[in-house]
């Protein structure tokens, strides 16, 4: 009956800090590289200890940082972890996040001969100008022997992750950028809207009128192109920021909670982030990571020297899922989880929050919950409703995909 | 026998140093231990320390033993400089044989310096100057002593300096007010007769007065009267302030000190009336003071509707507090219903505002202020208005007459110009110049109350460095060429937004206010139009097109927390909008009118 588990795992080494990057993530600590290693398989071996019966786990998810810059080794050694500690899942998604200017042939075969199936490439852009100002450590060749390299070691399922919104860019620009990646023919794309975060370079320069805010609404526009023209290409757009290469109809998971409800996606879906938007469990493990998993939402200590010293140490674990690592928790009530299933589920734009899933997961139906947000955001034409199979499917609308935060903003009460 | 009373207030202008001497009178005679000691103790309310600001005055009691081997009972009283709150001063004086005079020695003499001076001086009071903040290098005590002694007469040298902050010569402000203060000379014999100078409310003392006793004596055992409103009660209990309240036996005559009422509404215990005792009453109430009038109107509204009722009651909450509060409930078309409320000035107003927030928790609206108008109808009668909203149809009104000042700009004398230039614009007149010390010119003028709430004062302060510094008093009614300036939002008007203007600046304050308006009305989920019209004409428009994007991005290593936060925190902003129809109004906008000024 159980819904298999997600593992993610926080490698925050990075080579160079990119200049609008605000994640948990440090420069110039590689020394550590490997002690960290060594705690983050004494977090996994803790997790797993922690609970008799074997724990199942569908998708696997390295992310930074920059995991790339990890030897092979050291995978050897983290992967043997999870296996031992979980009980992993035969078709099981195990991806990593790779920057393009870290990788070689050779690592990227070891990578697969471990077991890793899905690489996410951090382009961000093919503009020579963007990548300089972003701080990238890579340039547009490095992507494209980034790609064949990956394809020449086995990985047949590749994200590129791009970035757009970006200070001075045009709408040809991003394009351009566009059509070159699309010529690389991934399986999936990841496309962000740059947001200026605080306490970054470009938080700074923009607040001091060094470099110009982005435009919006060029950025609303930039967006519209990129989804008719991904449709075009033969992507299926299926979350806010995320397209899937459309190839035979692939049956997920989903029937915990309903089993009236399937939906068929693309093979290449990442099953990882699904996990996230559909509010189900996940492990975090390493310094910032984040989790949610036993009712409570919990995150590890920042600093890498911090949450190495804590694993090391040991000591009673609070509760289940969480280690010594762990900083924060917060119980989640049923309440507090039906708001977290709208904010995340209407992400998912085709999927959506089905009635019946929902009513399954609660024992009270999406009207009865919340008709009074429901009819105003109908009423701004920001969602619709939609049947599939026999349950009636609440989902953004066209227009309201690019100004979500606007419906899901009205389903967090605030408990 | 009140020989060795001695009642005080210190007075000054704003910001020159009364609170932060108060302090070290207390630490000089033990009041306060140094253990106890904080900055500015007798700001207690909140608001006050953290804007370093004496809002209310404050009464408190010191044992001095002095030079001349005597041991005194010092009767001391704060009060603010902020010329909004100018009438707490004049309660205070009354309550007073002596008043110590603080300058700032690098600030020299300012506006509410003669302003409370003045007041001091008419209402019979031993004036001690005092020079403050000589420990400053660009301290000017010598050039300050040469204007004081100019002004009050008296001997240049004989001013005292003093640095309030490091104690410095404290001690001989404390001799000074021993030697030169009369003692109060009212006798115990005769009926009671106590001058209610303040009040506060207390949840389990009521109304608690702060009474100067001119005759007679008050005890907690006895019966008091209140002259004005005829309520007799028992007093719960009769104290001095040492500095916190303590309850005595009996207040005596010449004594400063509280009397606990118990009474739950101040309009039963008035600020200036006369305490006496009901079996034995005084025949006559003391001379009353004046309550001050507002000058400045303006809506409040709950940002939520349902919250009126605990506006309501945090409205009468500060009223027990703060007698120069007014308010009257208020409906208005385009926002509902609120309460239009009357200041002493905008000090007051944001003051007002602040408590409502934080001391009662809510998310209240304030339109923009007003004055008071007189608008001639046709008919022959005379309305009195508060708010443009008021305002009746054009063709109704034969005449609309608004408020003029009297001002008094104190400044060095190399501002003269750009004052000159700022009061013209704001369609004053000059009328005359004085030099009240050598280093000062005094410039007075006429100018329309209304031009100066929007933003006079800050413009004055930026023209001229910080130094000038204003005082006003109300001159006249006077007609001249107004009109509504309306604003239309989705084409309907908005009532909370108009505004009354002058003729010749309609057609520009409409186009400004559309161009500020723009930029504080976030985008919506649909295109709003703005327009500004006056005398029947549409003079502005503006489109705020609709928003297209507003979306976070990456649900990063699945921190759903942050994002969660990120948006709670947006729908918190979004609550503290004004609903305008179906527009969301942010309180900015309701003030973009104040800010037309400095264009
Ligand atoms: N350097 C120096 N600063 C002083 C001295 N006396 C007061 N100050 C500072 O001047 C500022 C104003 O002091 P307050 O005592 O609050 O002034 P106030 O006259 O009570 O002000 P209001 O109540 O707002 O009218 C504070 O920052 C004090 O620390 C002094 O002798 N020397
Ligand atoms: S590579 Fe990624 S994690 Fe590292 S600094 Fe750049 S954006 Fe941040
Ligand atoms: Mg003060």
């Amino acid at each position: 009956m159980d819904v298999p588990y997600a593992v993610y795992l926080h490698i925050p080494f990075c080579r160079h800090r990119c200049a609008y990057c605000d994640f948990n993530t440090y420069a110039g600590q590689e020394d550590s590289l490997s002690s960290y290693v060594q705690a983050l398989c004494n977090e996994i071996q803790a997790v797993g200890a922690g609970v008799s019966l074997p724990v199942r786990v569908g998708s696997i998810f390295f992310g930074g940082g920059t995991p790339s810059l990890l030897t092979s080794a050291h995978f050897r050694d983290i992967f043997q972890s999870l296996y031992r500690a979980f009980e992993i899942l035969p078709d099981a998604e195990i991806s990593m996040e790779a920057n393009p200017g870290t990788v070689t042939l050779a690592a990227l075969e070891q990578l697969r001969a471990l077991g890793m199936n899905r690489l996410s490439f951090g382009v961000q852009s093919a503009n020579p100008n963007e990548l300089r100002l972003l701080e990238r450590i890579h340039d547009y060749s490095d992507v494209v022997n980034a790609v064949l390299w990956a394809r020449r070691a086995g990985f047949d399922n590749l994200n590129l992750d791009l970035m757009y919104g970006l200070p001075e860019q045009t709408l040809a620009d991003w394009q351009k950028t566009v059509n070159l990646v699309t010529g690389l023919d991934p399986q999936h794309f990841s496309a962000y809207a740059l947001t200026l975060e605080h306490g970054t370079p470009f938080g700074r320069w923009a607040s001091r009128g060094l470099m110009p805010t982005p435009d919006p609404d060029l950025a609303a526009e930039m967006a519209e192109w990129v989804r008719d023209f991904w449709a075009e290409q033969g992507y299926e757009h299926y979350e806010i920021s995320n397209w899937a290469k459309i190839n035979d109809g692939f049956k997920m998971q989903n029937e915990k909670f309903d089993s009236s409800f399937r939906i068929y996606y693309s093979a290449f879906v990442c099953r990882h982030n699904l996990q996230y938007w559909r509010n189900l469990p996940y492990f975090g493990l390493g310094a910032g990571a984040h989790g949610y998993a036993g009712g409570v939402r919990y995150s590890n200590v920042l600093r890498i020297k911090t949450y190495i010293e804590r694993v090391r140490a040991g000591g009673a674990a609070v509760r289940w899922p969480l280690t010594a690592a762990a900083v924060n928790q917060i119980p989640i009530h049923r309440e507090t989880e039906m708001d977290e299933t709208m904010m995340t589920g209407l992400r998912l734009v085709q999927e959506g929050v089905a009635d019946a899933a929902f009513t399954a997961r609660f024992g009270v139906s999406l009207r009865e919950m919340y008709g009074r947000e429901i009819d105003e955001l109908l009423g701004f034409g920001l969602v619709e409703w939609k049947t599939s199979g026999d349950s009636g499917v609440l989902r953004l609308t066209r227009r309201g995909w690019l100004l979500g935060n606007q419906v899901f903003m009205r389903f967090l009460r605030g408990y | 026998m009140t020989d060795h009373i001695r009642n005080f207030c210190i007075i000054a202008h704003v910001d020159h140093g009364k609170s932060t001497l108060a302090d070290r009178l207390l630490q000089v005679t033990g009041t306060i231990s140094d253990r106890d000691m904080t900055e500015q103790v007798l700001d207690t309310m909140d608001l006050e320390r953290e804007k370093g600001v004496t809002i209310k005055a404050s009464a408190v009691r010191m044992n001095y033993h002095a030079a001349d081997g005597r041991d005194y009972e010092l009767n001391l009283i704060d009060t603010p400089g902020h010329v909004d709150f100018g009438y707490e001063v004049s309660r205070a004086l009354n309550a007073c044989e002596g008043a110590v005079l603080v300058v700032d020695a690098t600030q020299g003499i300012e506006a509410q310096t003669l302003a409370n001076l003045y007041q001091a001086l008419s209402a019979d009071l031993e004036i001690i100057p005092v020079i403050n903040k000589i420990d400053l290098p660009s301290a000017r005590p010598d050039e300050v002593a040469e204007d004081i002694a100019a002004l009050i007469g008296g001997n240049a040298a004989e001013v005292i300096r003093i640095s309030a902050k490091s104690g410095l010569n404290v001690e001989q402000v404390l001799e000074a007010v021993v030697r030169k203060v009369p003692p109060p000379s009212g006798e115990d014999q005769k009926p009671a007769r106590a001058l209610v100078f303040d009040s506060h409310y207390d949840s389990y003392k009521g109304v608690v007065c702060y009474v100067r006793v001119i005759e007679g004596t008050l005890s907690a055992n006895e019966t008091i009267r209140l002259m004005a409103t005829g309520v007799e009660v028992k007093p719960i209990e009769v104290g001095i302030f040492a500095p916190t309240m303590k309850p005595v036996s009996r207040l005596k005559a010449g004594e400063v000190g509280y009397v606990a009422t118990g009474l739950k509404t101040v309009h039963d215990a008035r600020v200036g009336d006369t305490i006496t005792q009901a079996n034995a009453p005084a025949a006559e109430p003391l001379p009353g003071y004046f309550h001050p009038k507002p000058m400045v109107f303006a809506g409040i509204y709950p940002v939520d509707a349902e919250d009126y009722s605990d506006l309501r009651e945090s409205l009468e909450k500060l009223q027990l507090n703060d007698a120069s509060l007014t308010y009257e409930p208020e409906t208005s078309q385009a926002i509902g219903f609120g309460f239009r409320a009357g200041f002493l000035g905008l000090f007051h107003m944001e003051i007002i505002q602040e408590r409502i927030e934080r001391e009662y928790d809510l998310d209240v609206l304030f339109t923009a202020p007003s004055v008071e108008y007189e608008v001639g109808m046709s008919t022959g009668e005379t309305l009195r208005i508060d708010s443009p909203a008021q305002l009746p149809d054009e063709s109704k009104v034969t005449e609309i007459r608004e408020p003029w000042m009297n001002i008094e700009i104190i400044t060095p004398t190399d501002f003269y110009g750009t004052i000159m230039d700022l009061v013209i614009k704001r369609r004053g007149t000059f009328k005359s110049q004085e030099y009240p010390a050598p280093h000062r010119v005094q410039l007075n003028f006429e100018i329309p109350l209304a031009e100066l709430i929007v933003d006079f004062f800050d413009e004055l302060k930026s023209r001229t460095k910080g130094y000038a510094s204003l005082d006003y008093q109300f001159l006249a009614y006077r007609a001249d060429a107004l009109q509504k300036l309306e604003i239309l939002v989705n084409g309907e008007p908005v009532d909370a937004l108009a505004a009354i203007v002058h003729e010749k600046d309609a057609y520009h304050k409409g186009q400004a206010l559309i161009t500020k308006l723009k930029d504080l009305i976030p985008r919506q989920l649909f295109d709003v139009a703005i327009q500004a019209s006056s005398g029947g004409r549409i003079i502005s428009r503006a489109n705020v097109k609709a928003m297209r994007k507003d979306v976070l991005a990456k649900c990063y290593g699945g921190d759903i927390s942050r994002k969660k936060k990120l948006l709670e925190k947006q729908k918190k902003g979004k609550r503290r909008m004004k609903m305008v129809g179906n527009v969301e109004i942010p309180q900015e906008a309701f003030m973009a009118v104040l800010k037309l000024g400095a264009d």
